[in-house]
């Protein structure tokens, strides 16, 4: 700052010195100089000799300095015209009406004459009481030629006389002056008082502002050269604006409504029919209730006539970019706010209308490249849908007399809608750029949406159709308009998927000799129609479900496009679906699918994402094997290929030199199809492991039962046989889980996978390869360390296994818990501070609470004991931490610490003893917090064991009170809170006893804590 | 109509009218097919030029009655892992906290880019699920690679 003051220009000395700063502000120079010329500027503008400069410069002959001569005006009424007298502030006015004239007439450029204006508005909005009539005023001392006093306005002629005799320059800067006056006031706040009168003059000049306008729009033949009619428009434009905030006034709308004639003639003359139109449609979509019921019916006969037919035309056959498409757009906000009546009318006129909307959806060219009115049109169409929808469902009205008519112009809009969305040749397309592609894919799903809505209305016979111009356009090999076909027909699979009453047009479709060709890899159909018609199979899944006979061929059909690099994605994604969901169907054909895995893994690698759905589904299916010898030969069958890249990959990393990128069991290993730089053989062997690690993550998931059974808690667990071959084959994945996690264990990613192995298991009530013994999952987790990699994410696998837990039977629950309670805890233990993991402190406090909640006493009897101090302690320091997803776990675990209900004496004997040290601690901590440490989003959590100390601990307020005697070392915002208002802060939440108001009181003592003005006298 | 109701109407006539590329929004149907305007289903795609490009993610929007004075609630489904994302799904944004920066005046279009703007750019400061936060916090080049994985679960079209 200091550099930048000492670098200040000086204050100019005359005025010649001025005039070269304002050239210099104008001219190109660097930013610094500009920024060393305003700040001189403005501080001469600031000063007292700031209204003398504006003086001496507004009749200069350069224009920029007249400009700022101006704007120096500006700022001096905003900054310092408060202290001006009555007589000054009088004559000021005076001189500014006369130098806004003497522009005029001594040919200052338009940008003098308007910031003038603008000078003038800045007056209004300053001194609205001293120029209430300034319209009226002003054009008084046009005509007059010269400002005069506001008194002698009344001696003056009537306001249209007065506008007859302006000529049409007078008449332009007449207009720049209304439209400043609504656009200035209007960005005041009409609520605010200081600005409520200003707003309340501003709306009184109404009459003679459309007064004023009408002559704008029909202006004398002096000058043709100035068209006041453009600028009419706009003015018109911003007074509706403001109209419409201010509404409702019938005094400024009232007279306004007058200008909407001449305003409409505008549409007729070539030059102004872009903005008359903007207009128009601006105030139809934003502000319908302007126009009158007569003004409607003069646009409606405007849009017979004519005119209206030639511009409609141009807009079907031409060119969107060079012409636009205002009048299009004109017709769909005429359309939007009649709606109603349009829907409602059987009249030639209405009908005759909504033709020609359907027609907008049928122009030439394609899509949004070429069509720019499809999309506006199509979003009008919604809406009707939408508002026949409201009209049917709210069966308030007898729908017979336009239903029909309204179903007639539905049918054009699908049908024109259909030969919209159809591709274009791929030439065309390669030309789009990205903008344009996305509009189109856009555009085709605001079609599928239509599709949908008009489902609504019509039902199965919007089905039909598509079905039935499908079949009719499959023998012509038109394959643009049968994909646009197939794309419409799959819109509506949301709507019908569950109900079969349209299966047996639904297998017209399916039975036809489409997909046969659909199967054919290089056959005649092109790859949009082949996604497309895949798409479809997958949308109507539960069709197949109903129609088993056609499932396997549409397997097979997209197991056979798999390995197409565009295709097998989504292929992938509708085999899962489909076996997920078919899978008791189709039990019969898992060795049909695991073969096809094995012939493709065999020829190439596919996308790992894809692989791993297609184990999952084969998974699925296996899982809904009723005989279990068999399900068990299926399940290995699929499984023994996982456990062979499991082999290879560690066998890689051990030698390096086996690595053969020809094979593919190798290539399996790249992360990418085609890497920059060859990776080395142990991120190969590494990535080969966590693929097949995650295919073996999506069997686990594809095992998973999707029927619910019935569990009793209180059952005797079945009798374990280490022997049965499902207690082997577990044996067996776990070892192999076991190897891959001692040769790659290292990648926090194999840990996560193996989580999720668990995890798929967890939710299972019945036995399966991955549903394990509690022992063997407890096992696993014990010997893991704190080093282990992501061991945040074991602790909250640990934590989904004792909810699994809770779900069977009892008797397995103890012997695990307490082989788990100091396992988590020395966990715990390894971090170096409480807040270095939060994954660890959170999953670690949430276990111990899942404990407690149903088996406290074995907190209690943990081995050794000063394992649960230690654990006490640690959750103390996390409360006092600043960690808030630690905390408020902390903050939960002592709710419900506090509230256990001890079921035998010696636990209640163990309980009160922990109480009894941990009370104080508990207290100081809360205190500590409630008193300014906590952030304000953690006080609800920290308000619950607050609250449970209070109803449930007699000592709650003796050792509450003690940590706030503490002061400082205990609670920050003793320096702003007096001790006495933290006594009373107590006693508040002793006395509420529990109850939500305590969150309230909490806060603003927090609060006040922090530094707010509160005091607790009351 | 309500206010509520009032408001989403319009808020659907503006997301129509002007959109941002790649997002979506829409109100659910009811099982009549009628629009309940009060749940809308969007997606977000991730970022240019970020690890999230390329995703798309699906969230719902639930307005209570006393929208817009109320703000909305918003949900990835499934869960998406983010530092600021609930275990349930829940966005934790300042501008859909009620007693943060909530106005009345914020649209459906700003909340996602807004949520769009947080994929890449979460605030560690209020962190809703402690495996992304951690992670974020730990270890990035493993966070970006988690990122990246699950952009490829969940592709843009």
């Amino acid at each position: 700052m200091a550099d930048s003051a000492m670098e200040q220009l000086p204050l100019p000395t005359s005025l010649a010195e001025v005039e070269s700063l304002i050239r210099a502000l104008y001219q190109p120079n660097p930013p610094e100089t500009i920024t060393k010329i305003q700040e001189v500027l403005q501080r001469l503008q600031r000063s007292p000799e700031g209204w003398q400069l504006a003086q001496s410069l507004i009749s200069h002959r350069e224009d920029n300095i007249r400009f700022y001569a101006a704007l120096t005006l500006i700022v001096k009424i905003n900054r310092d015209s408060a202290g001006l007298s009555e007589e000054d502030t009088s004559s000021l006015l005076q001189n500014i009406i006369s130098w806004t004239i003497q522009s005029l007439a001594d040919g200052a450029a338009p940008f003098v004459t308007k910031k003038l204006c603008t000078a003038l508005v800045t007056f209004f909005i300053h001194f609205s009481h001293l120029w209430p009539h300034c319209v009226r005023h002003f054009l008084y001392c046009l005509d007059l030629g010269r400002g005069t006093p506001v008194e002698g306005l009344d001696d003056a002629l009537t306001t249209e006389i007065l506008v007859s005799k302006l000529d049409r320059k007078k008449l332009s800067a007449a207009v720049w002056f209304i439209t400043s006056l609504v656009e200035e006031v209007g960005k005041t706040d009409m609520s605010a008082p200081k600005f409520i009168q200003v707003h309340e003059r501003l709306i009184k000049t109404g009459p003679d502002v459309t007064c004023l306008l009408a002559r704008a729009f029909n202006p004398p033949e002096d000058n043709p050269a100035i068209k006041t009619q453009g600028e009419a428009l706009a003015c018109f434009q911003a007074w509706i604006l403001y109209a419409q905030r201010a509404s409702p006034n019938v005094e400024l709308v009232t007279p306004l409504r007058q200008l909407v004639g001449p305003a409409m003639n505008c549409l007729a003359d070539p030059d102004l029919f872009q903005p008359a139109a903007e207009l128009f449609s601006d105030v139809l979509s934003n502000y319908s209730s302007f126009f009158t019921e007569e003004h409607y019916n003069t646009l409606a006969s405007l849009f017979e006539s004519p005119w209206a037919a030639e511009h409609y035309q141009r807009l079907l056959h031409g060119n969107h970019h060079e012409d636009g498409i205002s009048f299009g757009l004109l017709m769909l906000a005429y359309g939007d706010a009649k709606v109603q009546d349009l829907m409602h009318g059987t009249d030639a006129r209405s009908q005759g209308f909504l033709e020609k909307l359907t027609g907008l959806l049928a122009a030439d060219g394609y899509l949004v490249a070429d069509d720019t009115v499809f999309v506006p049109a199509l979003e009008f169409w919604s809406t009707f849908i939408e508002t026949m929808v409201d009209n049917i469902y709210s069966d308030e009205e007898d729908t017979e007399s336009w239903k029909p008519l309204a179903e007639r112009h539905l049918k054009a809009v699908i049908l024109n809608s259909w030969r919209k969305i159809q591709w274009p040749p791929a030439e065309v397309f390669a030309e789009w750029d990205s903008t344009e592609r996305t509009a189109f894919n856009d555009a085709r799903k605001d079609v599928s949406d239509m599709l949908q809505s008009v489902f609504t209305l019509e039902g199965s016979s919007l089905v039909s159709f598509f079905a039935d111009l499908f079949l009719r356009v499959l023998p012509t090999q038109n394959w643009a308009e049968l994909e646009a076909a197939a794309f419409c027909l799959g819109a509506l699979a949301d709507c019908i998927s569950e109900d079969a009453r349209n299966d047996h047009v639904l297998s017209n479709v399916f039975s036809s000799p489409f997909f046969q060709l659909l199967g054919q890899a290089h056959g005649p159909i092109p790859l949009r129609l082949r996604q497309t018609g895949l798409a479809l199979i997958e949308k109507y899944c539960e069709y197949f479900e109903r129609n088993a006979q056609y499932l396997p061929d549409a397997l097979n059909l997209l197991f056979g496009a798999l390995g197409d690099p565009v295709l097998g994605g989504p292929c992938a994604r509708s085999i899962s679906t489909l076996c997920s969901s078919c899978r008791s169907i189709l039990t019969g054909e898992a060795g049909a699918f695991i073969n096809h895995y094995k012939t493709i893994r065999g020829s190439q690698v596919l996308d790992s994402l894809a692989e791993e759905r297609i184990v999952q589904s084969i998974a699925s299916i296996v899982q809904a094997i009723k005989e279990e010898g068999h399900r068990l030969d299926m399940f290995e069958e699929l499984y023994n290929f996982l456990k062979k890249d499991f082999e290879l990959a560690i066998q890689l990393q051990a030698q390096p030199n086996i690595l053969n990128l020809s094979h593919p069991d190798f290539l399996r290993g790249l992360e990418t199809p085609h890497p920059p730089a060859v990776p080395s053989a142990e991120e190969i062997a590494l990535h080969i492991a966590l693929r097949s690690l995650r295919c073996l993550a999506s069997m686990a998931k594809g095992m998973q039962d999707v029927k619910e059974h019935p569990i009793d808690l209180d059952s005797e667990p079945a009798p374990h046989d280490p022997n049965s071959r499902l207690s082997r084959l577990q044996a067996d994945i776990m070892r192999v889980l076991a190897g891959v996690q001692s040769a790659f264990g290292a990648s926090g990613e194999a840990v996560e996978i193996i989580c999720n192995i668990f995890r798929a298991g967890f939710s299972e009530t019945e036995p399966g390869p991955f549903v394990f013994h509690p022992d063997v999952v407890t096992d696993y987790f014990v010997q893991q360390r704190y080093e282990t990699p992501r061991i945040g994410t074991l602790l909250s696998t640990v934590c989904s296994y004792v909810g699994s837990l809770y779900r069977g039977p009892k008797a397995l629950v103890p012997p695990q818990l307490t082989r788990l309670l100091p396992w988590v805890i020395s966990i715990i233990q390894g971090m170096p501070d409480p807040d270095s993991d939060t994954e660890i402190a959170v999953n670690g406090i949430n276990f111990v609470e899942k404990v407690i909640s149903k088996y406290p006493e074995i907190l209690f009897n943990a081995q050794p004991s000063q394992l649960i101090e230690f654990f006490f302690l640690f959750t103390l320091k996390v409360l006092d931490g600043t960690e808030p997803l630690p905390k408020n776990a902390a903050a939960e675990f002592w709710a419900n610490f506090i509230s256990l209900k001890p079921s035998n004496p010696a636990l209640e004997q163990a309980i009160a003893s922990a109480m009894t040290h941990l009370g104080p601690l508990v207290a100081r901590s809360l205190m500590r917090n409630i008193g300014g440490h906590a952030a304000r989003s953690e006080l609800d959590r920290l308000c619950e064991p607050l609250k449970k100390l209070v109803v449930l601990r007699p000592e709650a307020q003796a050792w509450l009170e003690q940590a706030l005697l503490e002061g400082q070392a205990c609670w920050p915002g003793c320096e702003r809170v007096a001790l006495e208002d933290g006594r009373a802060f107590l006693r508040k939440v002793i006395a509420l006893r529990g109850a939500r108001t305590t969150n309230q009181v909490v806060r603003e003592f927090w609060l006040a804590c922090r530094g707010s003005n509160f005091a607790y006298a009351s | 109509m309500s206010l509520c109701q009032n408001r989403l109407q319009e808020e659907r006539k503006q997301w129509r009218r002007d959109h941002p590329f790649g997002f979506y929004a829409r109100p659910v149907k009811n099982a009549n097919g009628v629009l309940d305007l009060k749940v809308w289903e969007c997606g977000i795609p991730g970022k240019e030029k970020t690890p999230w490009e390329g995703g798309l993610f699906k969230l719902t929007m639930t307005f209570p009655d006393e929208y817009p004075t109320k703000p909305p609630k918003c949900k990835f489904t499934p869960p998406l892992f983010h530092p600021n994302v609930y275990p349930s799904g829940t966005v934790c944004l300042s501008i859909l906290n009620e007693e943060e920066a909530w106005k009345p005046a914020i649209t459906i279009k700003q909340i996602l880019l807004g949520i769009q703007d947080l994929l890449n750019d979460p605030n560690p400061d209020s962190p809703a699920q402690a495996e992304a936060y951690n992670m974020y916090k730990k270890d990035r080049v493993q966070y970006e690679r988690k990122i990246r994985q699950i952009v490829r679960e969940n592709p843009a079209p």
